[in-house]
């Protein structure tokens, strides 16, 4: 999959995280959390996991998380990487 | 549920609800939201370019999710009008509440605090920091429009007096010379320096053009209030990061802002243990060098008046094609022209 323009995904709310791609020649993950200090490195592995499923290779991936679950990043980055795709999300 | 409000009665009801929460009403917003309860307006918010502003919820609903959501849909509608960052400005007490929705501080000062969402401002900081030299310096930071002997002589007394001087080019363009000319006239007159460091300062500024008042008391001094959280910027987020100790800036005998500027610079930079340096402006034939006596000169054909007042590098620029071409431009809209 390849994002081909800005897309967003996702809220602010409490247990919830928004999550921006846009085109890159190279392919960056940024997180900001609320709970950076404990959790980065595993919402980390959940985004690199999504993305490699994916097969997305190039590509700014920025997380801003407000202590969500795995499940609501997983579906928030694939929205956001169907959408930047182009295909319905 | 937060919806966007646009019908003229709910624009009127927002206003109300704004100010009875003691806050200012600023028009000019291109996205205003707000939500709804049993039919009264609970809470609202707006976004102009990329300032978020008026956000204001009621107060039995300040504990729940409202702010996320106000702040979210205010974000969205913004990123499809192709911001990618975001500012907020507001009372110290509450930068609290933007932090636990990953907002940063960048700088908080008396009744006034600055933070930003999307981390431009720390990406911009850190590009920039690539061009630090080792050991401690100075800084300065000019608008240069356009540069004068007057800028030239600011920065030669200053890179005499500390190892490292960097000069910090005010990017905003809202002068009569585009930045890139700016920068390079700056470049063209410091190249005999070799401890100058020529920088923009990306978004750095709180410009007064952006500077939002809503959430000040009536009466406050909005101007020295907006001066004073750019200076704290400068010293608590600029200065440590280029391990800078002394910043220099010129006297100002003439223009009232810059006067005010100078004046927050002396109360404000020594709480964040960097030395404030005025130097005294440079005259040119029994006057004043300033860039507007440049621009007077420019509007008025003077080629001899110029010459006593900008450097061999402005002058080259004013006499190229581009120059000329700006030049011509400036006279045709003189008067319209700070």
């Amino acid at each position: 999959m390849k994002i081909a323009r800005k897309a967003q995904a996702g809220t602010m709310q409490s247990s919830d995280l928004t999550v921006s791609v846009e085109p890159a020649e190279a392919l960056t993950v940024e997180v900001e959390s609320t709970v950076k200090q404990q959790f980065e490195h595993l919402i980390r592995k959940v985004v690199d996991g999504v993305l490699a499923a994916h097969g997305v290779t190039a590509g700014r991936v920025r997380i801003t998380d407000r202590g969500a679950l795995d499940y609501a990043i997983q579906a928030r980055l694939e929205t956001a990487l169907q959408r930047a795709a182009g295909e319905a999300p | 549920m937060v919806v966007r409000l646009m019908a003229s009665a709910d624009v009127v009801r927002a206003r109300a609800f704004v100010e009875a929460q003691g806050l200012g009403w600023e028009a000019g917003c291109q996205d205003l939201v707000g939500a709804f309860e049993g039919g009264a307006l609970v809470a609202v918010g707006g976004r102009e370019g990329d300032v978020l502003k008026m956000i204001a919820i009621d107060e039995p609903h300040r504990s729940g999710s409202l702010l996320g959501e106000l702040v979210g849909e205010l974000m969205q509608l913004g990123a499809a009008a192709g911001h990618d960052g975001f500012f907020v400005f507001t009372r110290p007490p509450s930068a609290g509440s933007f932090e636990a929705l990953n907002f940063t501080l960048l700088a908080s000062h008396g009744q006034a605090a600055l933070l930003e969402s999307g981390g431009r401002f720390l990406a911009w900081l850190q590009a920039a920091t690539a061009a630090r030299r080792p050991g401690p310096g100075g800084a300065v930071v000019m608008n240069c429009n356009p540069f004068t002997l007057g800028h030239q002589w600011l920065v030669e007394q200053a890179a005499a007096r500390v190892p490292t001087l960097y000069a910090f080019v005010v990017r905003e363009d809202r002068s009569a010379f585009p930045f890139e000319a700016r920068l390079r006239m700056v470049r063209a007159g410091t190249r005999h320096l070799p401890n100058v460091v020529v920088l923009d300062t990306g978004r750095y500024a709180v410009s007064a053009v952006t500077f939002p008042a809503y959430f000040l008391a009536k009466g406050a001094p909005v101007e020295a209030i907006q001066l004073e959280l750019d200076v704290a910027l400068f010293g608590g987020r600029i200065a440590p990061a280029f391990q800078v100790t002394h910043r220099f800036f010129g006297s100002e005998p003439g223009c009232a802002t810059t006067l005010a500027y100078n004046e927050a610079m002396h109360r404000v930079l020594p709480s964040f243990g960097v030395v404030p340096v005025e130097l005294p402006r440079q005259e040119a034939a029994g006057a004043y060098i300033s860039a507007s006596k440049v621009r007077e000169a420019l509007g008025r054909d003077d080629l001899a008046g110029l010459q006593s007042l900008v450097p061999p590098g402005t002058m080259d620029y004013l006499r190229s094609p581009e120059g000329r071409a700006l030049v011509a431009h400036l006279r045709a809209a003189r008067g319209s022209t700070r």
